[in-house]
């Protein structure tokens, strides 16, 4: 029993331990805080390494190869913030940022509000709608390239694309090129997108529904709240928590996103649906431009971090 | 649940549900139709055939068998690296104390928000100088790497509510630190490791990005779709069959763990309140 009480003082708090009194802390403690350094170590150390290697190090290497110029295998040159300058005034990239902004809030504002729409609607049933839900959640489930392939098909410039075929319902003959029309290319890929995403605010918001107590609901319903009055001030409210994380999520997986662009349009037609996530792709792995992309890279963090600043704060504190 | 719940609103949230279907529907029905039935589209009725012969030539005309089998090595080694070091590490993390813990620890879990974007060009330069271009490993590291920000979050979460009791009881016994892990810690935190690799699984099977650039002839399967996918050619049987192999077992995975997501979270949200 001593032993225990020893280890839970060790373990409490660095204040004095009561057990040896004053300054002088029994032997048994010491040797124990001692004893889990290399213990610890011995845990961490891989995971320490493979972070070095894929985090740390690529992060730092990011940031200073934006500021030199390298052409293929040649020596990089330090140009100081050269690189920045000519992103900003490069057309392509300004409309890059252009493109990253509509097709981030395009995707969130889309997701998020349907997503969330559905939950509501799902709330008022959840068992009979149980079967629906896993339906719409299911393309959630689905990779980034075999969606972009099944919107590809669904999209065809010919009469064998489905919403070709559904609105030559009403204009016989109706084709367009869905994804080789630089006016639609990126509205497309922000459906693709969508319809995959759906599923995460859907399940947030309901499972934020769900969580609420029965016995509120049923003291409401006893009071004589209509279903809508319910859903407008109990519903509504308390999934707001589910629909912050979604819009957090949402925001973060658009600004990265790479894999549906690459599939449906690599990008174009006419570099019109380059996000900053593609453009570094196409700068640094196809053109050989390294400290450009890194570059771009360094842009795309900066936006990510100021995204991320309350999500780093609460985790930072959470961390005990 | 409450009142009388109107009928139109599960008729709207099933209409929604067919239409988000269609995509999925449309390639399956595309893998298992003759090509020249569905010029017109795979929805047309006038013609219907039934066939697997894109079923049995697409492991001909395409290397699906072998980009299958990569997909499925990396994943699983990928999956089971992350789901050893991580408890580990988050067990140290929680319960051992030693310099610099908290330091490390809130640069690991807040390394969640870099865009994968961020290791593109310096693994490149370091995989191409160190030879590991085309190697599995250069996928490999930056899966397992990766995944810490998150996992080790997840399942240090989970050992804040570890009963105390039971590490001491440990502690009693004659337990170390590494000894409290084995025996007591890892069996107790199964579903936490668990959910870990099912999140790790989808991701390192569903990842283009890293593949694609580091990896040129033992290529997964999302690799290789693209690289089909993207062509002219009119094969669309195939290709179908190719996308439906592609997602088949994350799509399995996928949805048996969303029921145990869904019950888990409601599970936890009682316990709490």
């Amino acid at each position: 029993m001593s032993m225990s009480a020893a280890d839970a003082a060790a373990r409490s708090s660095q204040v004095s331990s009561p057990v040896g009194g004053g300054r002088r802390k029994p032997v048994a403690v010491r040797r124990r805080r001692l004893g889990e350094t290399p213990a610890a170590w011995l845990l961490i150390i891989p995971v320490l390494i493979l972070f070095s290697i894929t985090v740390i190090y690529p992060l730092v290497e990011t940031i200073r190869l934006s500021f030199f110029d390298i052409k293929g295998l040649g020596k990089p040159k330090f140009i100081g913030t050269g690189n920045y300058i000519k992103l900003f005034t490069d057309p392509a990239f300004r409309n890059t940022l252009w493109t990253t902004l509509v097709f981030t809030l395009g995707t969130t504002t889309i997701t998020v509000s349907l997503g969330w729409f559905l939950a509501m609607l799902c709330s008022f049933a959840p068992q009979r709608t149980l079967p629906f839900r896993v339906m719409i959640f299911a393309a959630f489930g689905i990779s980034e390239a075999v969606s972009g392939y099944m919107w590809i098909s669904m999209l065809r410039p010919d009469q064998a694309g489905l919403l070709n075929s559904v609105i030559g319902l009403f204009s016989p003959g109706f084709a367009h090129p869905w994804l080789g029309d630089p006016n639609t290319a990126l509205w497309m890929i922000i459906v693709a997108a969508s319809w995959s995403g759906v599923g995460l605010p859907l399940m947030l918001c309901f499972a934020a529904v769900q969580a609420i107590p029965k016995t509120v609901l049923e003291a409401a319903y006893m009071d004589g709240a209509k279903p809508f009055a319910i859903m407008r001030f109990i519903m509504v409210p308390l999934s707001m928590p589910g629909v912050r994380v979604a819009i957090f999520i949402n925001l973060l997986g658009a600004l990265r996103a790479f894999d549906i662009i690459y599939v449906l349009t690599g990008g174009g037609p006419v570099r019109s649906t380059e996000t900053v996530g593609y453009f570094m792709y196409r700068e640094s792995m196809t053109q050989f431009k390294l400290g450009y992309g890194a570059a771009a890279t360094v842009i795309l963090l900066v936006a990510v971090m100021v995204i991320s600043i309350p999500a780093i704060i609460q985790r930072t504190a959470g961390a005990k | 649940m409450i009142g009388r719940v109107p009928n139109w609103i599960v008729w709207v949230v099933g209409v929604i549900a067919c239409i988000w279907v269609i995509p999925i529907i449309g390639i399956v029905v595309t893998s298992v139709r003759p090509p020249a039935d569905v010029t017109l589209g795979w929805w047309r009725l006038d013609n219907i055939r039934f066939t697997l012969d894109a079923w049995m030539r697409v492991w001909d005309e395409y290397p699906l068998a072998n980009a299958f089998w990569t997909t499925l090595w990396i994943t699983l080694i990928g999956t089971g690296a992350t789901m050893l070091l991580t408890p580990a590490a988050a067990y140290a993390f929680h319960f051992l104390k030693f310099p610099f813990r908290r330091t490390i620890l809130v640069i690991i879990i807040n390394a969640f928000v870099l865009p994968v974007q961020v290791v593109v060009i310096p693994l490149f330069q370091l995989w191409r100088d160190t030879g590991l271009i085309d190697n599995i490993l250069a996928v490999l590291i930056p899966y397992v790497g990766l995944s810490f920000a998150w996992s080790i979050f997840l399942v240090k979460n989970f050992m804040e509510d570890f009963p105390k009791e039971l590490i001491e009881a440990g502690k009693i016994d004659g337990c170390g630190p590494l000894a409290t892990f084995w025996f007591v810690v890892l069996p107790n935190s199964l579903s936490a490791i668990f959910a870990v690799g099912i999140l790790q699984f989808l991701w390192c099977w569903n990842s283009l990005l890293l593949p694609m650039l580091y990896l040129r002839t033992t290529i997964p399967l999302p690799v290789l779709l693209t690289r089909v996918s993207g062509t002219y050619d009119l094969n669309w049987d195939l290709r179908s069959v190719a996308a439906i192999v592609t997602t088949i077992v994350p799509l399995f995975v996928f949805l048996i763990f969303q029921r145990q997501f869904a019950a888990g979270s409601q599970t936890r949200t009682g316990a709490k309140e």
